[in-house]
């Protein structure tokens, strides 16, 4: 076979791949502009840091990068109009004074581009410092990571003021936040890009990271280390309110299930305590008092299921409750045969858990 | 109708003799001289080869045994040798309950009074029996099995009130302690361990010594959300009390669940003792030893009740001496609930000592659990520096002796789910001898303690926990049993070893001595190893899993090689 | 084709064969194989034969490793430890009240047994029965070394599932108090 040949076969190959993909991944690559995941659209001071010295970077990296490009494009247009013979370098002229002067140069390239790394640590450990724990009073959140969903803890001196939820944690906006960073399985990463860089959980080693939001608003967060199967569906919803409507949700969440009046809630609570549900789940006021799975008194209260797998709909949760497996394939969460009445008094049941 | 006798004071009329639960017999027929020289008077296999946890009990010229599940109740004519006058085999607890003990089908006694017999069953029944006849007087049934809920204490009777409580925190069983009607069984009264105040009986009266134990409802402040359903701390160990204050001391096991990440808050009333009116239940004062227990040590230890002069020139203290499985010995006021001094008596580093002032322990943050990691060397253990096993007290020497363990264990946290009727745990844990103290590889010890000066006087080295009840008798000779089937008499002073015996199965029960018909004195003791770590034997686990038995596996691996099953009573006497 | 190729080419099958042991199916909960009896009237014979899906389960290291992990999430660790016992028997030697088949111990499971087991039907599904039996057997040895558990995430007390030696089942002949 013709090496020249094959070359030429395998470079086209790779343009037929790569050609219909440039598109798209332009596409996606920009998507990642939207503000809503962006690390460089912070609604809180220290994403606004981490923005700051991102663009501080990325300013003085362009710079660096176009002085060097433009040095060594004049480089070589200097020595492309040398009368040198074509092919041979010309013969190293060793002049005293050219010595010097390229000394000179090098040095002072070298002095600049310590004194621009220098700078940047100094910015980089400056944001460090911004960034450190709060201790203006922070709302403490103890947060654990599980395969493939979060439960949160909201701690207080006050031990029957704490409550747990999961997947959806709303905070006070303008308030100091504390987050605990557990992990109960496997290493998982917190990232919520808008609020806050990445921090790992490692299991047994809770780490701390604090920040405030300004701005009212729902912010999304991932899971920003592999681990596992359903890694890329492991969401976490911030929601960002008002003192005093977070007040009124934090209030909420303390209650516990309310008495089931109908029959059919009735026939759902009973089987949400006797069947599967209460092996794995909590719900505060009933039987069900499991840990494994999300906790679920005020399910109903949440935008999404399965750790922002499906908007919150009945019809949705129906399908889930029948076979997550179908949204989320490996979740821990077994399919359920539920007959029909069952299913819908199960619903029902769940509807009431606000 | 059998008529209605007190029992002399040379019987044994329940598990710990009498209300001070000092298990001191005045009897001094047997003492230091002579000891070396008893023989075995007589036996009797009771039937079940399981621990034998619970001390018999004698009054009027008969004995009355009491087996673990299916709660046998055997009446022995003490004029023939021990010849079965009756037996009452009708308990018949449901099998299920087998399933629900944490640690071991265990009972720890029964009860005698005005003419009755009382005792619990696996399943959480208290059955009244005639003694003279052994026909059933009454049953109520007091606990759900199905929700873990079973009774293994040994019931104790004030006035017209049958005292009992129940066990089962580690299947988190929330718990209480009630007062039935001597005659009918009827519950007088009920007061949970968690809790709104009305449900624990506390009232107007309450007036408990510190600050961290006053407020309203803390039984349910100290939780978050309705954790308290699930709270733990049952009331299955021992219950003293003192006639001249009319009140009854009795402690709160542990909460549940092990893991502590569940439970924020001190977990009121959990973990500590009440004193109560035995007529009404109403609780007079409380005090916790383990605020938010953290490992496993519950607070159901005897508290002693004696009259030590602290200080000398001063008069005499009415107090309690409680050795709790926290690591310390506790000196407590009885009238108030005020903690004198509280020394550890094993070696303690999950905390560093016990604030007077404020009455809190200190825990040490370094030993403090974190989920999803090992943390090692935490002494004492689950079981504590002393678990069930009641010590006794001297009022001759002034000592009190203690029958402990010395173990130290890996402790880790998991995720725990509630299944209605199963383990309610969270916790790998894994036992092994103390490796600093005494680190020779010894688990268990009996330990003779000056309350008043606070220090051990002499000490003896086991290789098993002693999870044996203490005997110390006017003959200054102290009794006790071991895992490895000797039962001994030591010198109460000195703690010199006077004369042992091999029995057929490991000890772990409780040994009284009384005045036989004959004049003589008698010493007994059931054997049968069995318990939280006899369980190794008694239900055949593998020993190559070290987490077994609660954590026990580990350090009674080698248990199998010293005893086997059994359920033999040993009835000693001099020739 | 030449010697080199060759010799890829077998390599490369015989690290295919091994995902097998690696294979999962959600809904089934263990390999494929699994699913032909669904929608089959109950025909636990051909279930638990020495051909039929239970043994396939107990040849598949997904079905083991979930198998393990609801060990622990529904308490069976409680009573039985790492399967040492506590409450309930051993489940790592080799004597068993209630027989040591695949039929028996998922019996066990499902319907419980009057001396403190309780009954898991209609608590937990078939398929998860299935995959606790597998690994409940794979305690004594029985399931296949390749697909056992290797590896602990907690407190690592007993040896690996895939290096027990492995007991030949006998029924259980002491007394039963």
């Amino acid at each position: 076979m013709n090496g020249q040949n094959y070359n030429a076969r395998r470079r086209s190959t790779f343009l037929a791949i790569t050609k219909p993909a440039v598109l798209p991944a332009v596409g996606i690559i920009l998507a990642g502009c939207g503000r809503a995941h962006s690390a460089l659209s912070p609604v809180s001071p220290e994403a606004a840091d981490i923005a700051r010295i991102w663009w501080i970077f990325f300013v003085v990296c362009a710079a660096v990068y176009i002085v060097v490009a433009l040095l060594v494009v004049g480089a070589r247009w200097c020595r492309g109009n040398s009368n040198s013979t074509a092919g041979i370098p010309p013969p190293l002229k060793v002049e005293a004074s050219q010595e010097l002067r390229t000394e000179r140069i090098v040095l002072w390239a070298t002095v600049v581009t310590a004194l621009i790394l220098v700078s940047l640590l100094g910015a980089d450990l400056w944001v460090q410092r911004g960034i450190s724990p709060r201790n203006d009073d922070p709302l403490a959140i103890r947060l654990t990571g599980h395969q493939w969903w979060w439960s949160a803890e909201y701690q207080d001196p006050n031990p029957s003021r704490v409550f747990e939820t999961a997947n959806e944690i709303h905070i006070p906006a303008g308030r100091s936040i504390r987050l605990i960073l557990e992990s109960n399985d496997v290493i998982h990463s917190f990232w919520i890009p808008q609020i806050h860089g990445k921090k790992d959980l490692i299991p047994g080693h809770p780490a701390e990271i604090s920040f405030r939001v300004d701005k009212p608003g729902k912010y999304d967060g991932f899971c920003a280390e592999f681990c596992g199967y359903q890694h890329a569906h492991m969401g976490l919803i911030v929601v960002a309110e008002e003192p005093a409507k977070f007040e009124q949700w934090a209030q909420a969440q303390r209650t516990e299930a309310p008495p089931s009046l109908t029959d059919s809630q009735k026939r759902g609570r009973e089987i949400f305590e006797h069947a599967s549900c209460s092996l794995c789940h909590t719900a505060n006021g009933t039987m069900a008092r499991s840990r494994v799975g999300p906790i679920l008194t005020h399910v109903a209260s949440r935008s999404m299921i399965g750790a922002g797998v499906l908007p919150n709909t009945r019809e949705n949760l129906a399908a889930w409750l029948v076979d997550p497996q179908i949204a989320k394939p490996g979740a821990m969460m077994p399919p359920n045969e539920l007959s029909k009445a069952d299913l819908n008094a199960l619903l029902d049941f769940m509807e009431t858990l606000k | 109708m059998a008529r209605a006798q007190s029992p002399a004071a040379t019987d044994w009329p329940i598990a710990a003799k009498d209300f001070s639960n000092q298990r001191f017999s005045t009897l001094d027929q047997i003492s230091q001289t002579n000891v070396a020289s008893l023989k075995l008077a007589w036996s009797f296999d009771v039937g079940v080869r399981r621990g034998q946890e619970s001390a018999p009990i004698v009054a009027n010229g008969t004995m009355y045994v009491i087996t673990p599940y299916p709660n046998i109740l055997y009446a022995l004519d003490l004029t023939q040798s021990g010849k079965v006058k009756w037996k009452f085999e009708t308990a018949q607890p449901d099998p299920m309950s087998r399933g629900e003990a944490c640690c071991d089908y265990v009972s720890r006694g029964a009860a005698y009074a005005e003419g009755k017999v009382f005792f619990n069953t696996l399943d959480g029944q208290t059955i009244a029996v005639s003694a003279e006849t052994g026909q059933q007087v009454w049953r109520r049934k007091l606990g759900n099995i199905h929700v873990g809920e079973t009774m293994t204490m040994a019931p104790l009777v004030v006035k017209n009130r049958v005292i009992v409580g129940n066990s089962g925190s580690q299947l988190g069983v929330r718990g209480w302690i009630a007062g039935l009607d001597i005659n009918t069984g009827e519950i007088a009264w009920k007061a949970f361990s968690t809790g709104s105040d009305s449900d624990c009986l506390i009232g107007p009266n309450f007036h408990p010594f510190y600050d961290m134990d006053r407020g309203k409802d803390l039984g349910l402040a100290t939780w978050p959300g309705d954790q308290w359903k699930l709270g733990g701390g049952t009331v299955w160990g021992w219950i003293s009390y003192d006639p001249e204050l009319d009140l009854i001391f009795h402690g709160t096991g542990d909460p549940a669940s092990w893991n502590a990440d569940v439970r924020h808050g001190d977990n009121k009333w959990t973990s500590g003792i009440f004193a109560r009116r035995p007529d009404t239940g109403e609780a007079i004062w409380y005090y916790q030893y383990t605020q938010h227990d953290l490992y496993g040590h519950d607070g159901i230890n005897e508290s002693v009740i004696a009259d030590l002069v602290l200080e000398s020139g001063k008069p005499a203290r009415k107090v309690l001496l409680h050795a709790d499985r926290n690591g310390y010995l506790y000196v407590m006021d009885r009238t108030s609930g005020e903690v004198i001094s509280a020394t550890p008596f094993v070696r303690v580093n999950c905390s560093k000592g016990v604030d007077l002032k404020t009455g809190r322990l200190i825990f040490n943050d370094e030993k403090k659990p974190i989920m999803g990691k090992v943390v090692r060397d935490i002494a004492p253990a689950a079981p504590g520096g002393k678990d069930w096993q009641p010590s006794a007290f001297s009022p001759r020497t002034k000592l009190l002796y203690l029958p402990h363990q010395t173990l130290a264990m890996d402790f880790e946290e998991v995720e725990v789910n509630y299944i209605a009727g199963t383990p309610y745990i969270g916790a790998h844990a894994k036992f092994y001898a103390d490796p600093v103290s005494p680190g020779d590889g010894s688990m268990g010890a009996f330990t003779a303690w000056d309350p008043v000066a606070k220090k051990p006087v002499w000490n003896i080295k086991e290789h098993f926990p002693v999870w044996c009840g203490a005997l110390v008798t006017a003959g200054d000779v102290v009794f006790y049993g071991t895992m490895d089937r000797w039962f001994k008499a030591v010198d109460a002073r000195s703690g010199k070893e006077l004369w042992r015996y091999q029995v057929e199965s490991g000890i772990v029960g409780q040994p009284i001595t009384f005045l036989g018909p004959d004049g003589k004195q008698y010493i007994a003791i059931l054997s049968g190893v069995g318990g939280w770590p006899g369980v190794v034997v008694s239900n055949d686990l593998d020993p190559t899993d070290p987490i077994s038995a609660h954590g026990f596996g580990e350090a009674m691996k080698d248990l199998p090689k010293y005893t086997g099953k059994g359920g033999r009573l040993y009835v000693f006497s001099l020739p | 084709m030449n010697i080199a190729r060759i010799f890829w080419l077998v390599t490369f099958a015989a690290l295919l064969v091994s995902c097998r042991r690696e294979v999962r199916d959600f809904h089934t909960g263990g390999p494929p194989k699994v699913r032909q009896l669904k929608g089959e009237p109950a025909a636990p014979d051909r279930y638990f034969s020495a051909q039929g899906p239970q043994m396939e389960m107990e040849r598949n290291a997904y079905a083991l490793s979930e198998g393990k992990r609801l060990y622990s999430n529904f308490n069976c660790i409680g009573c039985h430890s790492n399967g040492g016992g506590d409450i309930g028997p051993a489940l790592m030697d080799a004597r068993w009240i209630y027989g040591a088949t695949p039929e028996d111990i998922y019996k066990s499971i499902l319907d419980g047994r009057p001396n403190g087991m309780p009954a898991f039907r209609g608590r937990i599904n078939e398929t998860q029965a299935r995959q606790l039996t597998a690994y409940v057997r794979s305690m004594s040895g029985q399931a296949r070394e390749s697909a056992a558990p290797s590896r602990d995430d907690h407190m690592k007390t007993t040896a690996p599932e895939n290096s027990v030696d492995r007991q030949m089942p006998k029924p259980d002949e002491r007394p039963k108090l």
